[in-house]
């Protein structure tokens, strides 16, 4: 898989978009913080941080004896660079253009 | 969308295809970091880690505190290209070159001891560092500057 296929995977669950989101309020949390605020076993979250920490939108950090979870938030925006910008110049270029045909013939 | 208090430590991390080398230079030297880096050109040496804006103005002046070159930079950090960020106390930037398969490298950015400096950490969160870093891996990918109205 590539780098873009590892990080779509990883988006493609409501429950590793829900860590994602947990993260973003405040990131450097444990398993445990994490786990706390989850109707999940630790195993099954510890399983979803894997799919994040693969697809490196998730990065870890010991600090002393614990493990901390960090938000990467590069490989989206290497996504959206590369998936979003594109198509949404095109959309609003042909609505300029829609625009200035209407507006020539009009 | 939740309002987000900029983090104290921040993580960044991405996947260039680079040398060691090359990633090593792009990070210290002022010709490569003006095509990138807001504009600023970044000098880093043994001793110190110094920026200045297009005219020549003091952007960052701060001891470096490792340097072990292709491998590993660590500096410190206080935005003076604004006077309200410079009042705030000195945090770290750490970066790690980690070579990979396939010509690839892995550098982590880790922007920390900013708990003293939240005007600061809110200033480099989110696009600010992301677009320095974007425009990093452009550069060294294709050559090319990334946007180059907001570099």
């Amino acid at each position: 898989m590539t780098d873009d296929d590892l990080v779509f995977k990883a988006l493609a669950d409501p429950t590793r978009r829900h860590l994602l989101d947990r993260l973003f309020e405040r990131d450097g949390r444990t398993l445990t913080e994490l786990e706390s605020e989850l109707e999940m076993t630790r195993f099954g979250v510890m399983k979803h941080l894997r799919v994040l920490e693969d697809a490196h939108l998730v990065v870890t950090r010991r600090s002393g004896r614990e493990k901390l979870h960090y938000l990467n938030p590069v490989p989206i925006r290497l996504i959206h660079d590369r998936w979003i910008d594109k198509y949404t110049e095109h959309r609003v270029a042909a609505l300029a253009d829609l625009k200035t045909e209407l507006e020539e013939t009009a | 969308m939740t309002t987000m208090t900029a983090q104290t430590t921040q993580v960044y991390q991405l996947f260039i295809k680079a040398t060691p080398e090359a990633i090593w230079d792009a990070i210290t030297k002022p010709e490569f970091t003006i095509r990138y880096f807001h504009g600023a050109r970044v000098e880093n040496t043994p001793e110190r880690h110094r920026g200045y804006g297009p005219n020549g103005e003091n952007w960052g002046d701060s001891p470096t505190l490792e340097y072990d070159p292709p491998h590993r930079l660590v500096h410190g950090w206080q935005s003076r290209y604004s006077p309200e960020l410079a009042e705030e106390p000195e945090s770290r930037v750490t970066w790690e070159i980690e070579p990979q398969e396939g010509g690839y490298c892995l550098l982590s950015v880790t922007h920390d001891q900013l708990d003293g400096s939240p005007k600061t950490a809110e200033s480099v969160s989110g696009p600010g560092w992301m677009m320095v870093l974007s425009g990093l891996k452009t550069l060294l990918e294709t050559g090319d500057v990334l946007d180059p109205d907001r570099a």
